[in-house]
Protein backbone atom coordinates (compact mmCIF):
# COMPACT_ATOMS: atom_id res chain seq x y z
CA UNK A 1 0.00 0.00 0.00
CA UNK A 2 1.57 3.28 -1.06
CA UNK A 3 2.54 5.78 1.48
CA UNK A 4 -0.11 8.57 0.64
CA UNK A 5 -3.46 6.08 1.00
CA UNK A 6 -2.50 5.33 5.26
CA UNK A 7 -4.65 6.88 7.48
CA UNK A 8 -3.13 9.31 8.99
CA UNK A 9 -2.68 8.73 13.00
CA UNK A 10 -3.86 12.42 14.04
CA UNK A 11 -7.63 12.72 14.45
CA UNK A 12 -9.59 14.29 11.49
CA UNK A 13 -11.79 17.25 12.25
CA UNK A 14 -15.26 17.44 10.86
CA UNK A 15 -13.82 19.92 8.33
CA UNK A 16 -11.00 17.50 7.18
CA UNK A 17 -13.16 14.37 6.37
CA UNK A 18 -13.51 12.97 2.58
CA UNK A 19 -16.18 14.00 0.82
CA UNK A 20 -15.36 11.90 -2.49
CA UNK A 21 -14.24 9.05 -3.33
CA UNK A 22 -11.79 8.78 -6.11
CA UNK A 23 -11.23 5.94 -8.26
CA UNK A 24 -7.27 4.36 -8.42
CA UNK A 25 -6.22 5.34 -12.34
CA UNK A 26 -3.26 3.17 -13.74
CA UNK A 27 -3.59 0.25 -11.93
CA UNK A 28 -4.51 -3.31 -13.38
CA UNK A 29 -8.17 -4.34 -12.41
CA UNK A 30 -7.98 -5.76 -8.90
CA UNK A 31 -10.67 -9.23 -9.82
CA UNK A 32 -10.61 -10.61 -13.20
CA UNK A 33 -14.30 -9.92 -14.65
CA UNK A 34 -13.90 -13.13 -16.81
CA UNK A 35 -13.53 -14.90 -13.61
CA UNK A 36 -15.94 -12.98 -11.51
CA UNK A 37 -18.16 -13.78 -14.97
CA UNK A 38 -17.88 -17.15 -14.99
CA UNK A 39 -18.14 -17.77 -11.16
CA UNK A 40 -21.85 -15.74 -11.58
CA UNK A 41 -22.89 -18.07 -14.22
CA UNK A 42 -21.64 -21.25 -12.16
CA UNK A 43 -23.88 -20.11 -9.20
CA UNK A 44 -26.92 -19.75 -11.12
CA UNK A 45 -26.42 -23.56 -11.98
CA UNK A 46 -25.53 -24.18 -8.17
CA UNK A 47 -28.63 -22.64 -7.15
CA UNK A 48 -30.33 -24.45 -9.39
CA UNK A 49 -29.69 -27.46 -8.71
CA UNK A 50 -29.98 -27.03 -5.09
CA UNK A 51 -33.83 -25.86 -6.41
CA UNK A 52 -34.10 -28.96 -7.73
CA UNK A 53 -32.67 -30.78 -4.26
CA UNK A 54 -35.59 -28.60 -2.32
CA UNK A 55 -38.05 -30.15 -4.47
CA UNK A 56 -36.95 -33.70 -3.87
CA UNK A 57 -37.32 -33.07 0.12
CA UNK A 58 -40.90 -31.31 -0.19
CA UNK A 59 -41.85 -34.29 -2.36
CA UNK A 60 -40.53 -36.60 0.72
CA UNK A 61 -42.35 -34.88 3.56
CA UNK A 62 -45.48 -35.00 1.24
CA UNK A 63 -45.19 -38.87 0.74
CA UNK A 64 -45.06 -39.18 4.25
CA UNK A 65 -48.08 -37.08 3.97
CA UNK A 66 -49.50 -39.49 2.12
CA UNK A 67 -48.80 -42.64 3.98
CA UNK A 68 -50.68 -41.31 6.34
CA UNK A 69 -53.80 -40.56 4.47
CA UNK A 70 -54.05 -43.55 3.33
CA UNK A 71 -53.87 -45.20 6.47
CA UNK A 72 -55.99 -43.28 7.86
CA UNK A 73 -58.70 -43.75 4.82
CA UNK A 74 -57.97 -47.85 4.96
CA UNK A 75 -58.95 -47.62 8.60
CA UNK A 76 -62.00 -46.02 7.68
CA UNK A 77 -62.58 -48.84 5.02
CA UNK A 78 -61.99 -51.71 7.65
CA UNK A 79 -64.70 -49.62 10.41
CA UNK A 80 -67.17 -49.05 7.46
CA UNK A 81 -67.11 -52.89 6.24
CA UNK A 82 -67.84 -54.05 9.81
CA UNK A 83 -71.23 -55.24 10.11
CA UNK B 1 -47.94 -34.99 11.75
CA UNK B 2 -45.69 -37.35 9.01
CA UNK B 3 -42.03 -36.91 9.26
CA UNK B 4 -40.30 -37.91 5.88
CA UNK B 5 -37.78 -41.20 6.56
CA UNK B 6 -34.44 -40.49 4.98
CA UNK B 7 -34.40 -43.18 2.64
CA UNK B 8 -31.92 -45.43 0.89
CA UNK B 9 -33.28 -43.55 -2.82
CA UNK B 10 -32.35 -40.25 -0.79
CA UNK B 11 -28.88 -40.84 -0.18
CA UNK B 12 -28.30 -41.72 -3.77
CA UNK B 13 -30.05 -38.67 -5.19
CA UNK B 14 -28.40 -36.78 -3.06
CA UNK B 15 -24.52 -38.09 -3.91
CA UNK B 16 -25.79 -37.44 -7.58
CA UNK B 17 -26.85 -34.11 -7.13
CA UNK B 18 -23.42 -32.83 -5.70
CA UNK B 19 -22.06 -35.42 -8.30
CA UNK B 20 -23.79 -32.96 -10.69
CA UNK B 21 -23.14 -29.65 -8.92
CA UNK B 22 -19.73 -30.19 -8.69
CA UNK B 23 -18.80 -31.03 -12.41
CA UNK B 24 -20.84 -28.61 -13.47
CA UNK B 25 -18.49 -25.89 -11.65
CA UNK B 26 -15.19 -27.08 -12.83
CA UNK B 27 -17.31 -27.84 -16.53
CA UNK B 28 -18.13 -24.15 -16.44
CA UNK B 29 -14.55 -23.24 -15.17
CA UNK B 30 -13.17 -25.50 -17.39
CA UNK B 31 -15.36 -23.76 -20.90
CA UNK B 32 -14.76 -20.64 -20.11
CA UNK B 33 -11.07 -19.94 -18.68
CA UNK B 34 -8.86 -23.05 -19.73
CA UNK B 35 -10.81 -24.54 -23.26
CA UNK B 36 -9.12 -22.63 -26.27
CA UNK B 37 -11.21 -20.18 -28.22
CA UNK B 38 -12.66 -21.39 -31.81
CA UNK B 39 -9.79 -19.63 -34.72
CA UNK B 40 -13.13 -19.05 -37.14
CA UNK B 41 -16.08 -18.10 -34.72
CA UNK B 42 -14.85 -16.48 -31.51
CA UNK B 43 -16.47 -16.90 -28.21
CA UNK B 44 -19.54 -17.45 -29.21
CA UNK B 45 -18.49 -21.40 -30.35
CA UNK B 46 -18.64 -22.14 -26.34
CA UNK B 47 -22.17 -22.46 -26.70
CA UNK B 48 -21.73 -26.15 -28.64
CA UNK B 49 -20.38 -27.51 -25.08
CA UNK B 50 -23.90 -27.08 -23.62
CA UNK B 51 -25.51 -26.89 -27.10
CA UNK B 52 -24.69 -30.58 -28.16
CA UNK B 53 -24.94 -32.17 -24.54
CA UNK B 54 -28.51 -30.66 -24.28
CA UNK B 55 -29.40 -31.96 -27.27
CA UNK B 56 -28.14 -35.54 -25.70
CA UNK B 57 -30.06 -34.85 -23.10
CA UNK B 58 -33.11 -34.41 -25.06
CA UNK B 59 -32.84 -37.75 -26.60
CA UNK B 60 -32.35 -39.87 -22.59
CA UNK B 61 -36.11 -37.78 -22.48
CA UNK B 62 -37.10 -38.63 -25.41
CA UNK B 63 -35.93 -42.53 -24.94
CA UNK B 64 -37.22 -42.32 -21.53
CA UNK B 65 -40.89 -41.30 -22.85
CA UNK B 66 -40.56 -44.11 -25.75
CA UNK B 67 -39.79 -46.73 -23.55
CA UNK B 68 -42.59 -45.94 -20.32
CA UNK B 69 -45.03 -45.27 -23.33
CA UNK B 70 -44.59 -49.23 -24.69
CA UNK B 71 -44.25 -50.48 -21.20
CA UNK B 72 -47.77 -48.59 -19.93
CA UNK B 73 -49.11 -49.77 -23.76
CA UNK B 74 -48.30 -53.76 -22.85
CA UNK B 75 -49.32 -53.41 -18.91
CA UNK B 76 -50.80 -49.55 -17.67
CA UNK B 77 -49.68 -48.90 -13.98
CA UNK B 78 -49.34 -45.19 -12.70
CA UNK B 79 -45.12 -45.99 -12.81
CA UNK B 80 -45.19 -46.75 -16.28
CA UNK B 81 -47.21 -43.71 -16.88
CA UNK B 82 -45.15 -41.44 -14.50
CA UNK B 83 -41.89 -42.55 -15.80
CA UNK B 84 -43.49 -41.46 -19.72
CA UNK B 85 -44.77 -38.46 -18.94
CA UNK B 86 -41.67 -37.05 -16.59
CA UNK B 87 -39.37 -38.41 -20.35
CA UNK B 88 -41.91 -35.91 -21.89
CA UNK B 89 -41.33 -33.41 -19.79
CA UNK B 90 -37.29 -33.80 -19.88
CA UNK B 91 -37.56 -33.22 -23.21
CA UNK B 92 -39.41 -30.53 -23.74
CA UNK B 93 -37.17 -28.71 -21.09
CA UNK B 94 -34.06 -29.86 -22.70
CA UNK B 95 -35.01 -29.40 -26.33
CA UNK B 96 -35.91 -25.54 -25.33
CA UNK B 97 -32.40 -25.13 -24.31
CA UNK B 98 -31.58 -26.76 -27.84
CA UNK B 99 -33.42 -24.48 -29.76
CA UNK B 100 -32.46 -21.00 -27.95
CA UNK B 101 -28.79 -21.92 -27.70
CA UNK B 102 -28.66 -23.11 -31.53
CA UNK B 103 -29.87 -19.93 -32.87
CA UNK B 104 -27.88 -17.60 -30.94
CA UNK B 105 -24.52 -19.31 -32.02
CA UNK B 106 -26.47 -19.35 -35.85
CA UNK B 107 -26.53 -15.93 -35.62
CA UNK B 108 -23.35 -15.34 -35.07
CA UNK B 109 -21.85 -18.11 -37.52
CA UNK B 110 -24.23 -17.93 -40.53
CA UNK B 111 -25.84 -14.60 -39.79
CA UNK B 112 -28.98 -16.02 -38.89
CA UNK B 113 -31.05 -16.92 -35.95
CA UNK B 114 -33.19 -19.39 -37.58
CA UNK B 115 -32.99 -21.45 -41.23
CA UNK B 116 -35.07 -24.31 -42.43
CA UNK B 117 -32.25 -26.77 -42.73
CA UNK B 118 -33.27 -30.51 -42.06
CA UNK B 119 -31.87 -30.82 -38.55
CA UNK B 120 -33.46 -27.56 -36.95
CA UNK B 121 -36.93 -28.38 -38.83
CA UNK B 122 -37.16 -32.09 -37.29
CA UNK B 123 -35.99 -31.03 -33.99
CA UNK B 124 -38.13 -28.63 -33.80
CA UNK B 125 -40.93 -30.80 -34.88
CA UNK B 126 -39.59 -33.39 -32.11
CA UNK B 127 -39.89 -30.52 -29.68
CA UNK B 128 -43.45 -29.94 -30.61
CA UNK B 129 -44.63 -33.33 -30.42
CA UNK B 130 -43.35 -33.46 -26.73
CA UNK B 131 -44.94 -30.34 -25.98
CA UNK B 132 -48.24 -31.70 -27.12
CA UNK B 133 -47.86 -34.60 -25.42
CA UNK B 134 -47.47 -32.08 -21.81
CA UNK B 135 -50.35 -30.24 -23.30
CA UNK B 136 -52.46 -32.98 -23.49
CA UNK B 137 -51.45 -34.08 -20.13
CA UNK B 138 -51.83 -30.82 -18.40
CA UNK B 139 -55.23 -30.26 -20.34
CA UNK B 140 -56.94 -33.44 -21.19
CA UNK B 141 -57.69 -34.99 -17.69
CA UNK B 142 -55.93 -38.18 -16.48
CA UNK B 143 -58.29 -40.78 -17.51
CA UNK B 144 -57.43 -44.63 -19.15
CA UNK B 145 -58.12 -43.17 -22.41
CA UNK B 146 -56.45 -40.05 -22.24
CA UNK B 147 -53.20 -41.50 -20.48
CA UNK B 148 -53.29 -44.16 -23.70
CA UNK B 149 -53.51 -41.83 -26.49
CA UNK B 150 -50.73 -40.09 -24.70
CA UNK B 151 -48.32 -43.00 -24.81
CA UNK B 152 -49.25 -43.37 -28.24
CA UNK B 153 -48.14 -40.31 -29.11
CA UNK B 154 -44.78 -41.15 -27.25
CA UNK B 155 -44.42 -44.25 -29.33
CA UNK B 156 -45.03 -42.18 -32.23
CA UNK B 157 -42.62 -39.16 -31.39
CA UNK B 158 -39.85 -41.49 -30.71
CA UNK B 159 -39.90 -42.22 -34.99
CA UNK B 160 -38.66 -38.87 -35.44
CA UNK B 161 -35.56 -39.16 -33.29
CA UNK B 162 -33.11 -41.03 -35.73
CA UNK B 163 -34.56 -38.73 -38.81
CA UNK B 164 -33.26 -35.91 -36.44
CA UNK B 165 -29.88 -37.71 -35.85
CA UNK B 166 -29.18 -38.63 -39.73
CA UNK B 167 -30.83 -35.75 -41.70
CA UNK B 168 -27.70 -33.81 -41.51
CA UNK B 169 -25.89 -36.98 -44.04
CA UNK B 170 -28.93 -37.81 -45.64
CA UNK B 171 -30.42 -34.36 -46.64
CA UNK B 172 -27.06 -32.21 -45.82
CA UNK B 173 -28.02 -28.32 -45.18
CA UNK B 174 -25.81 -26.25 -43.15
CA UNK B 175 -25.95 -27.65 -39.46
CA UNK B 176 -22.48 -28.54 -38.26
CA UNK B 177 -20.95 -32.84 -38.38
CA UNK B 178 -18.08 -31.98 -36.09
CA UNK B 179 -18.99 -35.31 -33.91
CA UNK B 180 -18.49 -38.21 -36.47
CA UNK B 181 -17.83 -41.59 -35.92
CA UNK B 182 -14.25 -41.14 -37.19
CA UNK B 183 -13.03 -39.27 -34.14
CA UNK B 184 -14.87 -36.24 -34.48
CA UNK B 185 -13.38 -32.82 -35.55
CA UNK B 186 -12.30 -31.19 -31.97
CA UNK B 187 -8.98 -30.19 -32.95
CA UNK B 188 -7.75 -29.67 -29.10
CA UNK B 189 -7.93 -32.58 -26.38
CA UNK B 190 -9.15 -29.81 -23.96
CA UNK B 191 -12.44 -28.78 -26.56
CA UNK B 192 -12.83 -32.82 -26.39
CA UNK B 193 -12.71 -32.66 -22.41
CA UNK B 194 -15.10 -30.20 -22.32
CA UNK B 195 -17.72 -32.04 -24.62
CA UNK B 196 -17.43 -35.21 -22.69
CA UNK B 197 -17.67 -33.70 -19.05
CA UNK B 198 -20.91 -31.77 -20.86
CA UNK B 199 -22.13 -35.62 -21.72
CA UNK B 200 -21.69 -36.64 -18.06
CA UNK B 201 -23.53 -33.64 -16.78
CA UNK B 202 -26.30 -33.55 -18.78
CA UNK B 203 -26.71 -37.52 -18.43
CA UNK B 204 -26.65 -37.06 -14.82
CA UNK B 205 -29.38 -33.68 -14.83
CA UNK B 206 -31.47 -35.50 -17.09
CA UNK B 207 -31.51 -39.45 -14.86
CA UNK B 208 -32.52 -35.83 -11.60
CA UNK B 209 -34.87 -34.26 -13.38
CA UNK B 210 -36.46 -37.47 -14.91
CA UNK B 211 -36.55 -38.81 -11.19
CA UNK B 212 -37.52 -36.17 -9.55
CA UNK B 213 -40.86 -35.48 -11.85
CA UNK B 214 -41.63 -39.52 -11.76
CA UNK B 215 -42.04 -39.01 -8.13
CA UNK B 216 -43.66 -35.74 -8.50
CA UNK B 217 -46.53 -37.28 -10.87
CA UNK B 218 -46.76 -40.86 -8.61
CA UNK B 219 -47.49 -38.82 -5.52
CA UNK B 220 -50.23 -36.90 -7.74
CA UNK B 221 -51.16 -40.33 -8.50
CA UNK B 222 -51.36 -41.84 -5.40
CA UNK B 223 -53.02 -38.60 -3.98
CA UNK B 224 -56.24 -38.39 -6.60
CA UNK B 225 -56.64 -42.28 -5.66
CA UNK B 226 -56.80 -41.38 -2.18
CA UNK B 227 -59.71 -39.04 -2.88
CA UNK B 228 -61.38 -41.09 -4.70
CA UNK B 229 -61.48 -43.35 -1.62
CA UNK B 230 -62.10 -40.66 0.45
CA UNK B 231 -65.39 -40.18 -1.72
CA UNK B 232 -65.96 -43.38 -1.98
CA UNK B 233 -65.81 -43.87 2.10
CA UNK B 234 -68.42 -40.29 2.44
CA UNK B 235 -64.97 -38.76 4.36
CA UNK B 236 -65.07 -35.76 1.69
CA UNK B 237 -67.25 -33.69 3.17
CA UNK B 238 -64.96 -33.65 5.85
CA UNK B 239 -61.72 -31.79 3.85
CA UNK B 240 -64.26 -29.53 2.66
CA UNK B 241 -65.03 -27.25 5.35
Amino acid sequence: MSEEMQPSAAPQSADGRSTTFQPVTGEAEHYSGEALLVSAYALIWVVLLAWVGLVWRKQGSLDARLDDLEREIEKADAKSARP
Amino acid sequence: MARARFRRQDAVFFVLLALTAITFVVEIFFIFLKTPTEARMGIVQKVFYFHVPNAYAFYIGAVACFFGSIAYLVRPTDARDAFARAGASASVAFGAVVLITGPLWGAKAWGTLWTWDPRLTTMLLSFLIYLAYIVLRAFAGDGAAERRFAAALGVLGAANLPIIHYSVQKWGGQHPTVITGSGGGLQHPDMKIALGLGFLIFTLLAVLLIWTITRVELGRNRLRRAEEDAIDLGLDRRTEA
